[in-house]
């Protein structure tokens, strides 16, 4: 079933179009299934998140899949950065990505991307289905300011859509994630005049209306996709009617400075996306810290001479060449381990943001040279009253079948299917 | 509103294909001609995608919520920059308003505006939608131009500003300028000249001789030879020290100007693959190892035993289809049949391991005898069978362009080792080359390739077809079968001169002809 972005707006019902939100503090928040107000403040319970996290290539398997199953497993090199986290987290190996294989347009990237976001084979130019992290929104991100983010750090890949992209609202509709943090703070934080959103609102009030006149004369194609524009200026609407809350902590990153000193990106976007979550703007996310056949130049890890995916293909059964792929794929969870530290940082209700949070890391490949897409690795973090952590578990299932489990387990989406998905994957959730 | 819905209508009726976005870089264009704004916005949108080898493709051309976002922060910035200080710089308001609710002053402008950014006379309701935020946002901020600039931001979102619902004269003018029309084009459509051959003819020579015209083929130009994929290309820097962002800024300048010199010029478009001279900066003189030019960029000759020639042999097309450490001999013979052919090659089938055989200090192999795999194989032979055989025909051109008449190869020591004096090994290259599927194709450098290609049929056929996919913003199909064979028949008319290739195409773009 090909779900466009209407039928999502739709499936959320009257929260599409005319929710108007004002500061969304915590107690303001819809309750967990976004349809109504809680009563009282002892009602309220704390709104579960969904993050799902991405990473461009394939892993050198050796250096990351622990050799021993169960919670004595010992960390292998790539996951090192997790030492103080591994009662958090569980670590998934063994996964399959069964719509990678389907006959199809695309390359090996291409596919197995459109096969691991969205369950779907690759279209030729985009992925042929909703992303599950947009199945989960659909569910979840109504009440909130915005339905869902999408946080990107490297910008390098070969630049087609299903590269760029890890979130799909429906049939090649990519949904780009933000990559500077100065823009994704202006977005979520940015401080806006009472004048401003006045003008704003009477602006964008004449913008939908001209819509009114186009209705006539087109073809189904063509209404189509103004139905998707309208859909975009409303969302806008919503997020620039509802002044963002009054917030404190965020610091302003600042204009400029190095955009491709990744790192240290890598940080000020995690930060503002923990911000985000803690402040209750938004219940969904996706962050995309390299891209899909990833082609960053990876100069802090001291290798210059070429580009991520080139390292994975460039005599890559040599030591060398899986040794830097073991620095690479260890950084990515370096990364990772930083988000798990902010959301422990920060203190909600008798526990701290991450027991609220459902946190997915996947990998575009496992073994990335031969861009094998079976024997995937994931890590699932997060509410350990919900979920299963400090463990490795050796799973026979799909990408899907994981997806299932933690949408509807831990992450408070009812989702019957996912394209990919047979049953929910057992030994994820408690 | 009648005539907009006619308008509106007709354009569903006669092109089912989806209606198109501004482009990036049509977009730009358009606030520069709408309102003097030089600032580029559009530079910081998200990327557009290629498909169908171009970005101007109508499938691709959707507004999800980050590019709203991008619009509308952009609408908000141009509107404020128009009238900056509560000045009116561009004199945009055709009028002197009495005070800040001076509706007919509000009206005046709102036609006066409306008509170039919304591209059609407005509609009464239109007017007042307008109107009615001016006058509001007027009398919130006390002054005329907090109205006006409420609405330019609005008009700056609409999607009659965004998408293309145009008539003759934006067409015309998207395809041969990039840009919105200018005043006479409207004049022209407003007076029904546009709908005959003659006026529309009229038009064509007069946006041909303008400047907008020679920036809007470039533009084309780039697409379609994938200039960045040149531009952001990396090179192993232990094999191509040389190899910076500025030398691929000139390979790409040396590209655009041999085929805007033969363009304007009304030479045969065909030599574009066969010159025998370049335009060269001192940089790529030197790394074609021929003599500096006299000036940067003017007209160097090759010598008469030179295999160089066209855009074959230039660092665009070299540096672009190949690895950061080697050449592509399969990447340079895809690029070929789809750039220059318009022949489509299936992707590997799912799984396919496409490892060549490891290069050893053993077994130091050429390219050629390591896409042997490729023929042993028969899942890969079938296309590659397409691609590999042009490829190997460029072998003594390197992975940055620069003519190599044996191959060395380099191994570096282990990282630990104390000599790090890499070990070298020389091997010889065989570079006959063949287009299987073309009689007499077999060539063994860029120049003979470049003369295949120029008296190639297919070629010379698939130049008009990538004009129209451009122009038309999509693929052709079989309704389209009479519209590119006339072209081809006036292209190949007029000793090949793809300024009547242009005229043709503007043409066609403009009376909407070829169905799909």
């Amino acid at each position: 079933m090909a779900l466009t972005r209407r039928t999502f707006l739709r499936g959320a019902g009257a929260a599409g179009a005319t929710v108007r939100i004002g500061l969304p503090p915590l107690e303001a928040m819809f309750n967990s299934h976004g349809t109504a107000y809680a009563a009282g403040k002892e009602a309220i319970p704390i709104p579960s998140r969904f993050v799902l996290w991405f990473n461009g290539n394939g892993i050198p398997e050796r250096y990351w899949i622990p050799a021993e199953t169960g919670p004595n497993y010992d960390l292998t090199p790539c996951l090192a950065p997790l030492a103080p986290f591994r009662n958090d987290v569980h670590i998934i190996t063994g996964l399959d990505n069964p719509a990678s294989r389907l006959p199809g347009p695309g390359n090996d990237h291409h596919r197995s991307m459109s096969g691991l976001m969205s369950g779907t084979p690759f279209t030729g130019r985009g992925a042929g289905g909703p992303s599950i992290d947009q199945l989960i929104a659909a569910k979840i991100g109504g009440g909130t300011r915005f339905r869902s983010l999408q946080v990107g750090v490297c910008q390098e890949s070969h630049g087609e859509s299903i590269h760029r992209n890890m979130s799909w609202s429906g049939y090649e509709r990519a949904l780009p994630p933000e990559l500077l943090p100065h823009n994704l703070f202006d977005r979520i934080f940015g401080v806006k005049e009472p004048s401003w959103v006045g003008r704003k609102q009477s602006v964008l009030d004449a913008v939908r209306d001209e819509f009114k006149d186009l209705s006539g004369g087109l073809g189904k194609q063509d209404k189509a996709r103004l139905e998707d524009h309208l859909a975009s200026v409303r969302d806008l609407e919503r997020a620039i009617v509802s002044l963002p809350p009054d917030y404190a902590k965020v610091e302003e990153p600042e204009l400029g400075g190095d955009v491709k000193d990744y790192p240290r990106v890598a940080k000020l976007q995690t930060d503002l996306l923990v911000h985000a979550l803690a402040s209750g703007q938004t219940r969904v996310a996706s962050y995309m810290l390299t891209k899909c056949q990833s082609l960053v130049r990876l100069p802090w890890l001291g290798y210059t001479t070429l580009r991520h995916h080139d390292y994975t293909h460039t005599n890559s059964e040599s030591p060398r060449a899986q040794r830097i792929m073991r620095d690479i794929c260890r950084w990515h969870v370096e990364e990772f381990s930083y988000f798990v530290a902010k959301l422990k940082a920060v203190r909600e209700g008798d526990g701290t943001l991450f027991d609220h949070c459902t946190l997915l890391y996947v990998h575009e490949h496992a073994e990335a040279n031969i861009h094998k897409n079976n024997g995937l690795v994931a890590i699932v973090a997060g509410d350990r009253r919900k979920l299963v952590t400090g463990t490795h578990t050796k799973a026979t299932g799909t990408m899907g079948d994981l997806y299932l489990a933690v949408a509807n387990g831990a992450a408070g989406a009812s989702i019957d299917a996912f394209p990919t998905a047979g049953r929910k994957l057992e030994g994820v959730l408690v | 509103m009648r005539r907009l819905l006619i308008l509106f209508a007709a354009a569903a009726l006669v092109s089912p294909a989806a209606i198109r976005r501004l482009t990036h870089s049509q977009y730009n264009n358009t606030v520069r001609d709408l309102l003097g704004d030089q600032t580029l916005p559009a530079d910081n949108f998200p990327p557009e995608d290629f498909v169908h080898g171009f970005k101007n493709q109508a499938s691709a051309q959707d507004i999800p919520p980050v590019l709203a976002e991008a619009y509308d922060s952009a609408a908000e910035r141009l509107a404020r920059n128009a009238f900056q200080g509560g000045q009116d710089a561009n004199n945009l308001i055709p009028c002197k308003p009495r005070n800040a609710g001076d509706s007919a002053c509000a009206a005046q402008f709102i036609r006066a505006f409306g008509r170039r950014a919304l591209r059609h006379p407005l509609t009464d309701r239109e007017l007042q939608r307008y109107q009615t935020l001016l006058l509001k946002e007027a009398r919130r901020t006390g002054l005329f131009v907090g109205g006006a600039q409420a609405v330019v931001e609005a008009m700056l979102q609409s999607p009659k500003f965004l998408f293309r619902f145009d008539g003759p004269a934006a067409r015309l003018s998207y395809f041969l300028w990039d840009t919105m029309p200018d005043g006479l084009l409207f004049q022209a459509e407003e007076s029904g000249a546009l709908s005959t051959r003659e006026g529309i003819k009229r038009a064509v020579r007069r946006l041909l001789d303008h400047p907008n015209a020679k920036e809007s083929l470039d533009q084309f130009v780039g697409q379609w030879l994938r200039f960045d994929l040149a531009l952001s290309a990396v090179k192993d820097r232990a094999l191509y020290p040389q190899f910076t962002p500025e030398l691929a800024i000139s390979m790409t300048e040396e590209t655009r100007r041999l085929i805007a010199d033969n363009v304007w010029n009304g030479r045969n478009f065909m030599d574009v693959f066969t010159a025998n001279y370049s335009f060269l900066s001192s940089d790529l003189a030197a790394l074609y190892k021929l003599p500096a030019p006299s000036t940067e960029f003017s007209r160097v000759e090759f010598p008469a035993d030179s295999g160089r020639a066209g855009v074959v042999g230039q660092g665009t097309f070299l540096t672009l289809t190949s690895k950061p450490g080697d050449t592509s001999p399969t990447v340079r013979g895809y690029y070929v049949r789809e750039q220059f052919l318009c022949q489509q090659v299936p992707d590997p089938p799912p799984g396919t391991n496409s490892n060549l055989p490891l290069v050893t200090q053993e077994r130091p192999q050429t390219n050629r005898e390591r896409l042997k795999v490729h023929v042993a194989n028969a899942t890969c032979a079938g296309c590659h069978a397409l691609m590999d055989p042009i490829g190997l025909g460029f072998e003594k051109y390197d992975a940055i362009g620069r003519y190599r008449e044996k191959q060395t190869i380099l191994f570096f020591p282990d990282r630990r080792a104390k000599d790090q004096t890499p070990a070298k090994v020389t091997v010889d290259l065989d570079t006959s080359g063949m287009v299987s599927g073309t009689r007499d194709s077999s060539f063994s450098s860029p120049k003979g390739l470049g003369e295949i290609l120029a008296r190639s049929e297919e070629c010379q056929s698939c130049m008009v077809k990538q004009l129209f996919r451009y122009a038309f913003g999509r693929m052709e199909g079989v309704g389209d079968r009479d519209t590119i064979g006339k072209g081809l028949e006036v292209f190949r008319g007029s000793q090949f001169r793809y300024k009547d290739l242009l005229a043709y195409m503007a043409e066609a773009v403009t009376l909407q002809e070829g169905g799909n």
